[in-house]
């Protein structure tokens, strides 16, 4: 059955070209799930580098702008975008030349998959 | 001066999340009454020693202005990102993945999202692989269809009998 998320998943964003992968953290930057294609880096799922996200979140509020929706960083090599699904976190990583606003339409499709994980997962630790 | 004080308190109080706005003064009212409270409480305390429950009220006071700063405040130098060790990553992932799995167990987890175009046609490919129509049938049915719009737009009504009818009323 997780093999069937995750395939259904990996079905969604082979739909966007350039996307590498999809990770479903806690606010830690710990691993819930994770949909790769085989041209995944490993460098942006540490989770050292997932975690922030949480922490930006929680000072980006102070801004006045009100709670931060989606974080989104180009470098380099990578496009991400993290998306504030608390307790949940999704991290979409993707080739610098992704077309952001396909990732962004991602959002509604993962969006009923998450509110049963964060139902299951929810409890432990958040 | 006191009318304007108090407007804009009114002005805080009804404004929603107490964000600031244009009219959030810059000097926060409650800070400064307090500030004069500690004068007034100072100057108490040097009279009399005993008052020990304001000097609390004033200490707590202090430690909410305080909590509040902190927590307004981006302090980049004091965020401590808190990483996790190594084990209590793997035993959080642990429990994460046993989680998931009963979860998935009680088919608590949603199906597969069918949305496709093609909704009423289970199996698309089947219907697009059958051999096309043939032109005689094509013309046939095109030429019936023809007709018929040319029956159609030649209907007309024939006026036979009066639409208004008059009663004769005694």
């Amino acid at each position: 059955m997780v093999e069937e998320i995750k395939k259904n998943i990996l079905q969604m964003i082979q739909k966007v070209p350039g996307v590498y992968s999809v990770l479903i953290t806690d606010r830690d930057g710990v691993q819930v799930l994770k949909v790769n294609t085989d041209k995944a880096p490993e460098i942006p799922m540490r989770p050292g580098f997932l975690s922030t996200f949480a922490l930006a979140v929680d000072q980006g509020g102070k801004l006045g702008l009100g709670k931060t929706k989606t974080l989104i960083c180009s470098y380099p090599q990578y496009l991400i975008v993290q998306m504030n699904k608390l307790p949940l976190v999704v991290t979409f990583i993707a080739n610098n030349s992704c077309n952001v606003g396909h990732i962004l339409a991602l959002e509604k499709q993962i969006e009923p998959t998450l509110s049963v994980l964060s139902l299951a997962v929810g409890e432990t630790y958040m | 001066m006191g009318c304007c004080y108090s407007y804009f308190c009114d002005q805080d109080s009804s404004s929603q999340n107490g964000e600031p706005s244009e009219r959030t003064p810059l000097v926060n009212p409650v800070s400064n009454s307090i500030n004069n409270h500690q004068i007034n409480c100072d100057d108490y305390l040097i009279r009399n020693a005993n008052s020990l429950p304001k000097k609390t009220d004033e200490q707590s006071a202090l430690n909410r202005i305080l909590q509040e700063t902190a927590t307004d405040v981006i302090d980049i130098a004091a965020l401590d990102s808190h990483n996790l060790q190594q084990h209590e990553y793997l035993d959080r992932m642990k429990q994460y993945s046993l989680k998931l799995q009963q979860a998935c167990a009680a088919n608590k987890l949603p199906q597969k999202n069918n949305k496709s175009i093609l909704q009423d046609i289970p199996q698309p490919e089947k219907v697009l692989m059958t051999a096309p129509l043939s032109s005689s049938d094509i013309s046939l049915i095109s030429s019936i269809v023809n007709k018929a719009t040319t029956a159609i737009s030649d209907i007309k009504i024939e006026h036979k009998e009066e639409l208004v009818a008059s009663f004769q009323i005694p």
